[in-house]
């Protein structure tokens, strides 16, 4: 072969390579292990991992239901009467169908009756139920295999269990598809301090952060994930302790504390401050909260030299602090509130996931969680109905709300989402959408 | 107490005395000497406390500084220089700038005063501290009392400007004033401080720690605390715990408005000096009791070596008293003992001498006296012989008629008077012929009762006077060891006496009683009494106060006595009767 002839072969070639480098810059690469450190150690339960458990229909970006497990429903009048027609060809984890009376079996309990009809599921629900509660991960549909283990059908089954570690494998017979990553390994109970380390060291693709890490991480180069406000951060007073019941503490220790700052400082401007229970994103009217600060009325309502304890979770830093800062405030009206770390308390600083799931859930599960009234007869599912509960909820100011809280991760340069963000703004992960742009050295 | 006794008293007094007054002295000197040191030594302890202090101080500067030169410093001054600037990004900043200068206190301020970020109390951002704008320059570090969450502290606190874009960022750095800024003190061996924390209007007994946290009996430094609160200067104590002394330097403590923040106390142990001073005491105290002990050791000898002639002499004397005038003491010494005892020697030599002498010229005068006692009693029943021959020869011669009946008249005459010369020899006989005393159990009352029946007819007889007789016998007096028949005769002799006495009548009392280790027997009349030279010589033998008495009778009744080894005297004075004793030994 002529010299000329092969260095034009080599150029080819080259130039091939190039062009093949750039295509897989762009487009998902299969393989690789997505290593996520998480705080808190979750349970082996069928609510606690959405890339496993499936439910019949899943929330889009934009919280409305999509088909999932079941291709298409229909409902009666009352919306208490459900029938769900299954996709086909769907397989658990240990290669089961998944069958009718599978999911009838799963969705049964709590006020809900369900029963197979050949290839559908009819459901009983004695309430009317929404068809984003069929998204509720509580929903999840599952069974167990012949050694008792949970089998899901999502894209990632667990191929490996420990109480502080999960190894999840790619579940190649996904009706969506094989997802991109080979595995994902899952660290939990790390610290936040140990998270941002790992991920700044690159052992670590997907953390975890706090408000006050994101500005750390974004200089380490890494991408901030950001869901919608999803917590409700809230001061709660216990019930039958005498300075409790003092309804003009409450209100004096309601405003006398100034939002703003804690937002802008100690939340890095990551959430919203909390007039109401419900975030504006769920709501709407969540503006109609005042979240002012009014430390002139709020000294006319403290007499005498108050001293209540006020608790936050141990393992919490940035609810210690920010408790440490509603002390600060407290102490200018006149109220005295002696921080504490856990146990009993007069105050307590509590955070409250939020359901995705719509505005009238939410209220309802909050409402419980924080131990106001129980709100599961509405007089009517209508906005305006809608905010006066809450505002009835409210009034005693037995909780106060005080942010809205996003879940915020922060990802390594190396994890690429392809269709969509790897995280929803219900907070919730899609991994299947994950690929990894290089191996490891 | 005796000679010896005193002098080992005196002696022993002396030498206590003595002992401790020297150990009185020492410990006095010690004492001060100790002071002295103890007061120098606090002097330079406290110095050295304050370089110490002072280095901190410079120390804490030198860090603030630091942290104010550094480049993330300067970088975030700029930031915060701009126009509505964000604290956000830094408000955990102070904490982690306190950690890497090992500092307790640090907050970041902005040129109005806001807190930027706080270590001690993170939660106080965007809170202004408005006295970090009264002053334009920092320089030395100060004190300060730090609010916290839930307390106040007090701190030593140093600033810093950071300038940039025309506005100041503020490094206020410091150190916690608490036990463990005192920990972290290199403190001098016994050495310790204090801290209090001048928050409350009146004295805080929890507000007083020490290293070791809250300072235990703190209501005894009280008073010192007062004192420099009411004062505002440094006072000085010493305070009294169980385990010794311990000087205390109480430091004010003030802040930048000169406003009392807080005492430090520099306690300065005294404890060890004060423990070598009673070392020092009880050696004394050792030294002393030995001394005493020696003392006394030496003042026993010397008391007896000094005392031993004197005793010496006392048994001489004794012995002497005791009739054994041959008597003789040994004293070698040359001072003024030996010359007494010489002296004593001689004197007995000389009694010796003299009793001789004495005997002898008695003896001439007993037979003198013999002599002129025979002659007078033989001269008067010699003279009626010699008339009553001289009588028969006239008779013979001038009516021999007659001779025959004179002849029968003088040879009745001259019998008479050859028995009554016969008698008188008999009795000289008997008192030369005293046998000794035949000892056996005797009631003397018995003796004195039987006497008096035997001599009751003659005290009622017509020839004289009636004399009454009384007796009074002794109860207890028990049986006495003694010979019968002459203590009988000595007491008819005495009761003879007595009636002999009284003429012209009277008592005769008689009577017995016990005594210690004897038996008294006492005889008495109320006759005409006896002269001071009678008495003296009553006992001497054929010396009598009758006319016609041969002065056997009390030389025999003093015979009796002295060969039963008892005593006899008389008491007696002119016209008021005489009183006979004789004691003898009950055995």
């Amino acid at each position: 072969m002529p010299r000329s002839a092969f260095h034009l072969l080599a150029a080819a070639s080259l130039l091939l390579g190039a062009a093949s480098s750039l295509d897989a810059a762009r487009r998902p690469r299969y393989g690789g292990t997505l290593r996520v450190e998480l705080r808190v150690a979750r349970a082996l339960e069928a609510a606690e991992w959405p890339m496993t458990f499936e439910t019949l229909v899943a929330l889009d970006e934009s919280g409305r239901p999509q088909p999932a497990l079941a291709i298409s429903w229909r409902h009666d009048a009352s919306g208490r009467r459900w029938q769900f027609h299954l996709r086909p060809n769907v397989k658990f984890h240990d290669g089961s169908p998944l069958t009718a009376e599978a999911v009838a079996a799963a969705l049964g309990g709590s006020g809900w009756s369900a029963r197979a009809a050949g290839e559908e599921v009819v459901v009983q629900t004695e309430a009317p139920a929404p068809l984003p509660e069929f998204a509720d991960r509580r929903r999840a549909v599952f069974v167990r295999g012949a050694d008792g283990s949970l089998q899901g059908t999502g894209p990632f089954r667990l191929a490996q269990w420990e109480p502080r570690r999960a190894t999840l494998a790619a579940y190649e017979d996904h009706w969506a598809g094989r997802p991109f990553l080979d595995a994902v390994a899952i660290e939990m109970g790390r610290s936040a301090q140990q998270q941002l380390l790992d991920l700044e060291l690159g052992k670590a693709d997907l953390i975890e952060l706090g408000p006050g890490d994101v500005r750390r991480a974004t200089q380490s180069g890494a991408r901030i994930w950001t869901s919608a406000p999803v917590t409700l951060m809230a001061l709660r007073f216990e019930r039958g302790r005498p300075l409790a019941e003092d309804a003009k503490l409450r209100e004096a220790l309601a405003l006398s504390i100034d939002r703003a700052a804690i937002l802008n400082v100690l939340l890095q401007k990551r959430g919203e401050a909390a007039g109401g229970l419900l975030p504006q994103w769920l709501s709407g009217y969540a503006v109609l909260f005042s979240t002012a600060r009014d430390a002139a009325r709020a000294r006319q309502l403290v007499t005498g030299a108050p001293v209540l304890s006020l608790a936050s979770d141990p393992s919490d830093a940035l609810a210690r602090m920010i408790a440490d800062r509603i002390a600060v405030n407290a102490r200018e009206v006149g109220l005295r509130l002696l921080t504490q770390a856990g146990g009993n308390a007069d105050v307590r600083l509590v955070r409250a996931r939020i359901s995705p799931l719509g505005a009238e859930q939410a209220l309802v599960r909050l409402a419980a969680s924080l131990q106001l009234p129980d709100l599961l007869h509405l007089s009517s599912p209508a906005l305006e109905s809608l905010y006066a509960a809450e505002r009835a909820l409210l009034e005693d100011h037995r909780v106060i709300p005080l942010f809205h809280l996003p879940e915020i991760y922060g990802a390594s340069p190396r994890v690429k989402t392809w269709a969509t963000p790897g995280l929803l703004r219900a907070g919730e992960w899609r991994l299947d959408d994950l690929w990894l742009d290089s191996e490891l050295p | 107490m005796n000679f010896r006794t005193r002098m080992l008293v005196s002696f022993a007094l002396a030498v206590v005395a003595t002992a401790a007054l020297v150990t009185w002295v020492v410990s006095a000197m010690t004492r001060r000497t100790f002071e002295q040191a103890d007061d120098r030594r606090t002097a330079t302890l406290v110095a050295q406390f304050r370089r110490e202090f002072e280095s901190r101080r410079e120390e804490l500067v030198r860090r603030v500084e630091a942290i104010a030169a550094m480049q993330s410093t300067l970088d975030m001054a700029i930031e915060l220089s701009r126009p509505e600037p964000d604290y956000a990004p830094y408000v955990n900043e102070a904490g982690a700038l306190a950690a890497a200068h090992a500092l307790d206190f640090l907050e970041l301020l902005a040129q109005d005063g806001a807190i930027v970020s706080s270590a001690q109390w993170p939660a106080r951002f965007g809170y202004k501290a408005e006295w970090v704008k009264e002053q334009t320059e920092w320089k030395d570090a100060f004190l300060k009392s730090e609010e916290l969450p839930n307390e106040t502290a007090l701190a030593m606190v140093a600033v810093r400007a950071v300038s940039a874009g025309g506005s100041n960022l503020y490094v206020a750095g410091g150190y916690r004033l608490d036990r463990g800024f005192l920990g972290s003190l290199v403190l001098p061996a016994g050495m310790r401080v204090l801290l209090y924390h001048n928050f409350e209007p009146r004295f805080s007994a929890p507000a007083l720690t020490d290293a070791a946290g809250p300072a235990r009996d703190a209501e005894r430094l009280a008073p010192l605390i007062e004192q420099v609160r009411a004062e505002q200067r440094e006072v000085a104590r010493t305070i009294e715990w169980p385990d010794g002394p311990e000087t205390f330097q109480a430091i004010p403590l003030a802040g930048r408005q000169n406003e009392l923040l807080g005492v430090l106390l520099v306690g300065s142990s005294r404890r060890e000096l004060a423990a070598l001073a009673a070392r020092i005491r009880w050696a004394g105290a050792l030294a002393a009791g030995f001394g005493i002990l020696l003392g006394i050791a030496l003042s026993y000898w010397l008391a007896r070596r000094l005392t031993g002639p004197v005793a010496q002499l006392v048994r001489g004397a004794r012995e002497v008293a005791s009739g054994n005038w041959n008597t003789r003491v040994s004293v070698a010494s040359r001072d003024e003992i030996g010359e007494l005892a010489r002296a004593f020697n001689s004197m007995t030599q000389e009694l010796i001498g003299q009793r001789d002498r004495l005997l002898q010229a008695e003896r001439v005068a007993a037979w003198r006296e013999l002599a002129r006692r025979l002659a007078h009693e033989l001269k008067n029943p010699l003279f009626p012989l010699q008339i009553t021959i001289e009588t028969l020869q006239r008779a013979k011669e001038q009516a021999p008629g007659e001779f025959d009946e004179i002849f029968c008249e003088s040879a009745a005459t001259l019998l008479a008077e050859l028995a009554n010369l016969k008698a008188i020899v008999g009795r000289f006989s008997d008192f030369a012929k005293m046998p000794a005393p035949q000892l056996e159990p005797v009631d003397l009352n018995e003796i004195v009762r039987s006497a008096a029946r035997l001599f009751d007819a003659q005290l009622h007889a017509g020839n004289h006077a009636p004399i009454a007789p009384e007796v009074d016998c002794g109860p207890g007096l028990g049986l006495i060891q003694a010979d019968p028949e002459q203590v009988t005769r000595a007491l008819h002799n005495l009761i003879l006496n007595a009636i002999d006495a009284m003429p012209e009548g009277g008592t005769l009392r008689i009577r017995t009683r016990r005594l210690e280790g004897c038996a008294q027997l006492e005889v008495s009349d109320t006759g005409q009494g006896l002269t001071k030279e009678e008495c003296e010589r009553l006992f001497t033998p054929y010396y009598t106060t009758k006319r016609h008495g041969t002065g056997l009778g009390l030389a025999i009744v003093q015979s009796v006595v002295a060969d039963h080894h008892g005593k006899i005297s008389v008491e007696s004075e002119p016209g008021r009767g005489a009183t006979f004793r004789i004691e003898l030994p009950a055995r």
